[in-house]
């Protein structure tokens, strides 16, 4: 069940590709249209997140956030193009729990996202991910086959967790560097043939051969 | 006696003149007239050297007043009104010209902040439509929209540099001190630098320890910004930026350092200049001499240390010898009781 997120936005592109991005990254979003029953919706769709603009027509995000505190505990995120300090110390006044200046990068968006909800929500866990009988853990960092585990340094777990999130589907190299340095993990072009090769190896050893196909000049596939 | 009359005539001054002539055709003694015209000599000298006393006393003391005057257009505000009639028509002018100054003065005062206005409102604007753009390439990632994702981190670095440099110019201080994880800083600048380091084939070397430090993480990302773009700008064949935080008791220190074309040594003192873009910036395109002075400005409102070194440009072509250091090594000096010391001043 992936956790509801609200974003509250003005600006039509920005709020479509949120949406999109927010769904591609495993995530519920719904969007407010109309900023004049923007509370109603709220209690209305009763989200696990709420992604809030300060400049909003009509009310402010400020008098929303301490609007939507008055029943909810929620976690906020003020997502603003004016980085005073004024606003920032204002929405903290006000009950939000980030505060995050446009243009934003999507990676730091995502990974405050998740550590807001982890906190937030303790209780939900993610399940493993599974492709054709490998299960990944991504909170242990193993990978379990036929009953066999084996231990994964963080730069293979990340680049198998991209790979098993796309799984079916040809990653390039240069999409899995990508999400690597959205991870914080610096990582280039002859460093990930490195990691590739030594996770074929642990692969190898709990008896998955040829789970990670090479696509000739195109990337990879499992 | 038309004789005498015609000895005194050349020299004889109008102030005496008449006196004299009536002594004379009163039948007074030569040595009466001498002796009269030297207490009158006597009584003028005296005469004049109390008046030069007393105006030396009131033109000191206006000068004192003046000097010790911090805005000194302000002295027609503070000095007495004089009591000659030729220093009150002085006074009135000065008067007079102090107003329209001060009129000037606040014209200049209120364009610049309207301007400032209009500059930080612009740049606010601007951020929406490249939020935009950046979220439109991540969700359709290519290697085209890679190639426009770096030029976004520019014009974005741009922007973030004119809103600092407006914000420069304020005497207010805006920022939130907080307790800080160096380490989080320097992944969100990397972040907001990854195109050009990766287009650029980077090393980055992170620091091991995990130091916090209480500073405004928005102001020094800004400042890491500018180190890093400076590293890849003055890049040599195989970048590679360290990032170094170490903890030093009374201090803790972060240095960005890098392998590049370092600085001349005859330029290291000025580069905090503004507009000083010495030897490097003639040979490489696009230096703009804001970027340090931003954050030698921007250092000195957060009591944050500066310092660079480098060991020197190497002559174009030739290989920097083994174990020689090249490159320039940026610090960043936080003082841990800085604030506390502050808060008791």
């Amino acid at each position: 069940m992936p956790e509801k997120i609200m974003i509250i936005e003005d600006d039509p592109v920005i709020r479509t590709e949120l949406e999109t991005l927010l769904r591609g990254n495993g995530f519920l979003p719904c969007v407010v249209t109309d900023f004049e029953r923007t509370v109603c919706q709220v209690k209305d769709e009763d989200p696990h997140l709420i992604l809030l603009d300060i400049k909003l027509p009509g009310k402010s995000g400020f008098y929303l956030c301490s609007e939507i505190r008055s029943f909810s505990d929620v976690p906020v995120i003020f997502v603003t193009s004016s980085n005073t300090d004024m606003d920032e110390l204002n929405s903290i006044m006000l009950g939000g729990d980030a505060f995050i200046t446009k243009p934003y990068n999507t990676a730091i968006l995502l990974a405050k996202i998740r550590s807001l909800l982890k906190r937030a929500w303790p209780g939900r866990q993610n399940e493993g991910l599974s492709w054709h009988g490998a299960v990944l853990h991504p909170e242990e960092g193993t990978l379990e086959y036929d009953d066999r585990k084996v231990e994964l340094t963080k730069n293979e777990q990340k680049i198998l967790y991209y790979l098993f999130t796309h799984a079916g589907v040809i990653c390039s190299r240069a999409d899995i560097i990508d999400y690597l340095w959205d991870s914080r993990l610096y990582v280039d072009d002859n460093a990930l043939s490195v990691n590739i090769n030594r996770i074929r190896e642990k692969l190898a050893g709990i008896g998955l051969t040829d789970f990670i196909r090479t696509k000739h000049r195109q990337g990879y596939l499992i | 006696m038309a004789e005498k009359q015609d000895s005194f005539s050349p020299d004889k001054s109008s102030l005496h003149g008449c006196p004299l002539c009536f002594s004379l055709l009163s039948g007074s003694t030569r040595d009466t007239i001498v002796f009269i015209l030297i207490i009158w000599t006597l009584i003028l000298c005296i005469g004049l050297s109390l008046s030069f006393i007393s105006a030396k006393r009131r033109y000191d003391c206006l000068l004192r007043m003046a000097e010790e005057l911090e805005e000194r257009y302000l002295i027609p505000e503070v000095m007495e009104k004089p009591k000659q009639a030729e220093d009150q028509v002085y006074w009135q002018i000065l008067k007079m010209s102090e107003r329209s100054m001060l009129e000037q003065v606040e014209n200049g005062r209120r364009e610049r902040k309207e301007y400032r206005e209009y500059i930080e409102q612009w740049i606010h604007e601007i951020k929406t439509p490249i939020t935009a753009i950046r979220l439109l390439c991540d969700n359709n990632r290519s290697d085209f929209t890679r190639e426009i994702m770096g030029e976004v981190e520019e014009i974005t670095q741009y922007t973030e540099q004119s809103l600092y440099y407006a914000r420069s110019e304020n005497t207010q201080n805006d920022y939130l001190i907080r307790e800080i994880r160096i380490l989080d800083v320097i992944h969100d600048a990397v972040a907001d630098n990854k195109y050009l380091l990766m287009q650029n084939q980077v090393v980055l070397k992170l620091p091991e320890n995990d130091l916090c430090v209480c500073s405004d993480e928005k102001w020094l990302r800004f400042i890491l910004d500018q180190f890093i773009v400076n590293a890849v700008k003055y890049r040599s064949e195989k970048p590679v930026i360290r990032f170094l935080a170490e903890d030093r008791g009374e201090y803790v220190t972060l240095s960005v350092q890098d392998n590049g074309i370092g600085i001349d040594a005859a330029d290291l003192p000025r580069v905090f200049e503004k507009g000083f873009t010495g030897q490097n910036g003639r040979n490489v395109l696009h230096s703009t001499g804001l970027g340090l002075y931003l954050c030698r400005k921007l250092c000195d409102k957060l009591g944050i240390g500066i310092r660079i070194e480098s060991a020197g440009t190497e002559p174009a072509g030739t290989e920097p010898a083994e174990g020689e250091s090249s490159g320039t090594t940026v610090t960043l000096i936080f003082y841990l009781n800085h604030l506390i010391h502050q808060v008791q001043d």
